[in-house]
């Protein structure tokens, strides 16, 4: 390449690059100096103190800021995992549903499943706090119907965060059904055609030829969802305030209350930090997994 | 009286001319968190003050409660700020070590210590500076359902703790999905004013002097009490839940009836008359009934103010000073009462102006609903108000929902209550 060539090339990616530097490196990069100090967000960046490792120390730590700050992490790991596992699998199943022509309605499905998606996060909460109220709410009504108790749902440290989760499969499931029939719309029709003559059950097609095609969009919709699940924070925000007794209480919501509601800056930067570092591990570990099966094949 | 209005009149217009000097025409903003019917009534008064000040431009901007703090703070720091907001007393220390807000000119600090009760004036100051003008005052009282009461064959509100424990005992009855309590979680001062009313209704306290005494004789008590509600299924935490707005099941189960008593503030009344139109006649008021280790029925108080933002330009912030002075003065409403004082009562709730006081006097001696919380005001403690204290509340708060919910016993969350609270203030205070 000559340097004219260079040249050119460094100009015309500068303006791309320059914004991403400015409005996401250079953000990371204070983040991650600021949660070496001590420093109110309400205050000027000359006011942080270095602190060293204190905070991530803290973190660590018996005191209530440790304690807050691992369950916030729990329940994060915990929404994000359930999330995953459950949108994954019904996002395949549906998007074979809709991707099939058997039967007519599929077009339909594919409408209704995508409208819960374009639904503002403020009518949905609205909308579920209501439907999950334990007294007068239509879903434990429903439920009676079938003798089934009424649930505690949101009101309780043991339902609330699956609740929570439930809410967010609901909303999400349609753009990840999308996302599959994509993929599926990839795969070729002769190779059903081929498994067919070879006698191969649509079970056995499904398995063989369906999933394993399938294992790129997977990956980009684990990835995806993984980040989603990770900064979830309306739900939480509008509903339940991060309770009962913090057990909805995820890390976007705690960093905002210990950064924004309390002013510790450096110590909601170091929670920041912390959390982007284990995505960073999550993601990695799933281009491995994945890779790894595909290649065993 | 014609004496006493032309003192008044004097006097703001003095306030005037002191915060109106260079003035110049100025487009400001009120953050608050109250409701929309509030909103129009505080826009009533804005029209008025701009009718009579031309130039000055006042805009309102309204959030949910639990999104009023974090909005001051994002938006609070900078020249796009609010111009004026109402804060929660507690939350002062903070927002003066932080320079959000701005120390009250010396006119308007005269003007408050003189027309203010001596508390509110302190609960509005930071080392011996005011930088708000009060407005409202809340206590806490016991709600209860008098139709329950005579369904359970109850005759008059509980006044002691073992009263107090009979009548939820005979209001609840789980087949019909009713407690005789309520408690509140999902939402920090909800949980933790109910607490610590009982509490100091118990002889205790939250804090001295800085430190926490979460570890008395008389915390040990409440924290029995909270056990024994849960454990002998008079209180149904499932039944507590709150959300953004300081509404949620907790309201519900007690406006639909399947709620004997719960412990609430004033400002409670509008919330109450919107949730049960004519059914809220069912509804009376009383002191909080007196623990084993108490003399006396008590109350945790706690104020509001509006603040200017410091970071505000001057010229704002002079125009906010002035408007901030009439809307609390004695001429801007009916009768005497200040516009903030008219607000106020709309909401049932109490003013804390000396002037506002006497103008709706009839009213606070009258009004069925508010009188368990008159009769309370003289014997309130103020809730504590130290560098912290939103994190020290949402500390307690954890701790008495783990409690609600039988994660820990009450001599556990006593112990974590009084470790945690201290760590919290001593570190908060360096």
């Amino acid at each position: 390449m000559t340097g004219r060539q260079t040249r050119s090339t460094i100009g015309m990616l500068a303006p791309a690059t320059g914004l991403i530097a400015i409005f996401v490196l250079v953000p990371m990069v204070l983040t991650i100096g600021l949660s070496f100090t001590q420093w109110s967000t309400q205050t000027g960046f000359e006011t942080a103190s270095f602190v060293g490792l204190a905070n991530f120390a803290d973190l660590l730590g018996p005191t209530s800021i440790g304690r807050d700050f691992r369950a916030a992490f729990a329940n994060t790991a915990i929404y994000t995992a359930l999330s995953v596992v459950l949108i994954l699998p019904l996002s395949v199943m549906l998007g074979l549903l809709v991707h099939q022509t058997f039967a007519p309605g599929g077009i339909l499905l594919r409408t209704v499943l995508f409208s819960s998606y374009m639904v503002p996060m403020i009518a949905v909460a609205l909308v579920w706090s209501k439907l999950y109220s334990p007294t007068e709410g239509p879903i434990n009504q429903m439920l009676g119907w079938v003798g089934i108790p009424p649930q505690t749902w949101l009101s309780s440290p043991r339902t609330a965060l699956v609740s929570i989760v439930l809410l967010n499969v609901w909303q999400q499931v349609g753009y990840f059904t999308v996302l599959a029939v994509a993929g599926l719309t990839q795969i070729p029709r002769s190779l059903y055609e081929a498994a067919l003559v070879d006698g191969a059950s649509a079970w056995m097609q499904f398995w063989r030829i369906t999933l394993p095609l399938l294992r790129n969009t997977l990956l980009f919709s684990a990835v995806i969802a993984v980040i989603n699940a990770v900064q979830v924070f309306e739900p939480v925000a509008l509903i339940t305030q991060g309770g009962p007794v913090n057990s909805t209480n995820v890390m976007t919501y705690h960093i905002r209350r210990v950064g924004i509601e309390r002013a510790q800056g450096g110590l909601g930067s170091a929670m920041a930090v912390t959390l982007m570092l284990s995505l960073i591990v999550v993601i990695v570990l799933l281009f491995t997994l994945l890779r790894d099966r595909g290649e065993q094949r | 009286m014609k004496a006493c209005k032309g003192w008044h009149l004097a006097t703001i217009g003095a306030l005037m001319m002191a915060t109106s000097v260079g003035t110049q025409a100025a487009e400001i903003s009120f953050l608050t968190h109250w409701g929309p019917d509030t909103v129009a009534l505080l826009d009533a008064a804005i029209d008025k003050y701009e009718a009579a000040n031309a130039g000055d431009t006042i805009t309102v901007r309204a959030v949910p409660f639990g999104d009023l703090l974090t909005t001051l703070r994002t938006s609070g720091g900078g020249a796009g700020g609010a111009t004026i907001a109402g804060i929660y007393d507690a939350w002062l220390p903070d927002l003066v070590r932080d320079s959000l807000v701005s120390a009250a000119p010396e006119a308007v600090a005269s003007d408050t210590t003189t027309n203010w009760p001596t508390g509110v004036v302190s609960a509005a100051s930071v080392g011996g500076s005011l930088y708000g003008i009060p407005n409202e005052i809340d206590v806490y009282a016991l709600n209860y359902n008098k139709r329950l009461f005579e369904e359970a064959g109850i005759a008059e509100a509980p006044k002691t703790w073992d009263e107090f424990l009979a009548a939820a005992e005979k209001l609840t009855d789980a087949s019909k999905g009713q407690q005789g309590f309520g408690l509140i979680n999902s939402w920090a001062a909800g949980v933790l004013h109910p607490f610590a009313s009982l509490l100091v209704s118990n002889g205790g306290d939250l804090i001295v002097d800085g430190k926490p005494v979460l570890d008395s004789q008389a915390a040990k008590e409440t924290f029995e009490l909270y056990e024994k509600l849960i454990t002998s299924g008079f209180s149904d935490p499932a039944m507590a839940t709150a959300d953004a707005n300081t509404t949620g099941p907790f309201l519900d189960n007690f406006v639909s009836g399947k709620t004997g008593m719960i412990i609430m503030a004033n400002w409670w009344e509008s919330a109450l008359k919107a949730g049960m139109g004519d059914a809220f006649t069912d509804i009376a008021t009383a002191p909080i009934p007196v623990g084993p280790s108490g003399d006396t029925a008590r109350s945790i108080s706690y104020s509001w103010m509006t603040v200017v933002n410091a970071q505000a330009a001057p010229e704002e912030q002079e125009a906010a000073w002035k408007f901030l002075s009439w809307l609390n003065g004695p001429d801007s409403g009916e009768n005497g009462a200040s516009a903030m004082g008219d607000i106020l009562m709309s909401m049932g709730i109490l003013p804390s102006r000396t002037s506002d006081v006497a103008a709706f006097g009839d009213r606070l001696s009258s009004d069925p609903f508010l009188l368990g919380y008159t009769q309370t005001l003289s014997d309130a403690k103020p809730f504590p108000v130290v560098l912290g204290g939103q994190e020290f509340s949402e500390s307690l708060q954890q701790t008495l929902e783990a409690l609600q919910f039988g994660q820990v016993t009450a001599a556990d969350a006593q112990a974590n209550a009084q470790a945690d609270a201290t760590e919290i203030l001593e570190r908060n205070a360096k």
